[in-house]
């Protein structure tokens, strides 16, 4: 008898420990981030002048960056096209383009513990040529995965 | 792990429990239990408990089944699953309620007709659930605006198998009373793409795999009920058949004359 109730007691113990067991379990690579890399001739390149990309509201993406090649942008949760102003400054020269991004946002969450996030579906691309030649979409889905998303093209080297 | 162990330990512990087996072999009864040896309803007491207590989720559940021989008890269970979950470093709240359902079977791998009952069986259980989330404080962290967010109605639809192993005994009469510890996996799994649900009526918390238990009380209705059986949990079943037998060994009253006869020193 004695051994009956204790095993229903430790019935009782074991079931309230698996039910009281919890973890946090947040994905660690949560960063949502738009991939952008820099062609010319075919060939991903690096912008040795000093790079700036300032988006709606004056909000400053990118600093004075020197010998960009990957560019990782943050797109805005609830606007429908992001404009990014790339601003490629020389010594005695300042080239200016803008890039209009038309997307689609939707909020991706885990549990309750971990922060909401928002994805988004990029669904066209243009800007102005002054230096930049086109943006061509390779993954229009921008997500956790680490994946490029445009190709900005810059014009032909002279040589 | 730590977890695993002690269910390794206490299933251990239920398969050399004698009440399990039976006193021994040869008070052993040689009764045989009949094609249908009974119909039971239940009860989840650990559900109900958990809401009780204000859990931050439950299952709360009945079932029904059917006894084949004392061996075989097909199973049906259906439920409630409840979950309100607040983000603990976050805004952030998670809701659902939705009805599930498990069918299955156990079989009893006690030989004895002592009135217990070691199980093991399996369920495959399934549930289809509307899911809530909430966000009040959801921001763009690099352009600083704000927006709420509210996500109603988001749909889900989850299947999965359950491995049963647990142990009952009877209380009283037709009460038995007992437990069982689940493994269970994910067949599976239709959500939303916004995101996955925290929790799955019937499931538990969302994951691919997962453990579970419930505590049944059971009203054994039927020929199963009347079975002759071991001594009960709490001994009564015992003692009255203490008092039968004494009543048994006790020799017949004497009849007057015979009596006299014995006085009179057969004279």
């Amino acid at each position: 008898m004695k051994k009956s109730k204790g095993l229903l007691l430790a019935a009782f113990v074991t079931l309230a420990g698996l039910y009281s067991c919890d973890s946090i379990d947040c994905t660690l690579e949560n960063t949502v981030v738009m991939l952008c890399n820099i062609y010319q001739d075919g060939k991903t390149v690096q912008i040795n002048d000093t790079l700036t990309i300032t988006a709606q509201d004056s909000v400053v993406l990118l600093n004075r960056k020197t010998g960009a090649s990957a560019l990782k942008l943050s797109l805005s949760y609830f606007q429908p096209v992001d404009t990014l102003v790339l601003s490629v400054a020389g010594t005695d020269y300042t080239f200016t383009d803008t890039v209009w991004i038309e997307k689609t946002s939707y909020s991706h969450f885990e549990s309750p513990d971990c922060p909401v996030n928002m994805f988004h579906h990029i669904t066209d691309v243009r800007s102005t040529h002054v230096f930049i030649d086109s943006i061509s979409i390779t993954q229009p889905d921008v997500n956790f995965a680490a994946h490029e998303n445009l190709q900005i093209h810059m014009y032909p080297s002279a040589d | 792990m730590k977890i695993f162990r002690f269910i390794c330990i206490l299933l251990l512990i239920s398969l050399v429990s004698p009440n399990v087996w039976g006193q021994n072999k040869k008070n052993a009864p040689k009764e045989k239990a009949p094609l249908l040896s009974g119909i039971g309803v239940g009860v989840d007491l650990c559900g109900l408990a958990m809401k009780g207590v204000g859990a931050r989720f439950a299952n709360m559940e009945i079932c029904g089944r059917v006894g084949l021989k004392e061996k075989f008890f097909p199973i049906f269970e259906m439920g409630i699953g409840d979950c309100t979950r607040n983000g603990g470093e976050t805004t952030n709240v998670f809701s659902t309620r939705a009805p599930y359902w498990r069918i299955g079977m156990d079989y009893n791998v006690n030989k004895k007709l002592n009135g217990n009952r070691f199980l093991v069986g399996f369920r495959y259980g399934f549930s289809r659930y509307n899911y809530d989330f909430s966000a009040p404080d959801f921001e763009d962290p690099v352009y600083g605006v704000s927006s709420p967010l509210e996500l109603e109605g988001l749909k889900g639809n989850n299947q999965w198998l359950e491995l049963c192993i647990g142990f009952e005994t009877r209380l009283w009469s037709i009460v038995r009373l007992g437990y069982n510890i689940r493994y269970k996996t994910r067949t599976l799994q239709s959500v939303s793409e916004l995101g996955e649900p925290y929790f799955v009526p019937g499931f538990g918390k969302n994951d691919s795999n997962t453990f579970g238990g419930t505590v049944y009380v059971t009203f054994d209705i039927g020929k199963s009920a009347s079975l002759k059986g071991g001594k009960g949990l709490f001994g009564k079943r015992k003692k009255k058949e203490e008092n039968t037998n004494t009543e048994t060994e006790t020799p017949p009253e004497e009849t007057a004359p015979r009596a006299a006869k014995r006085r009179g020193g057969g004279g």
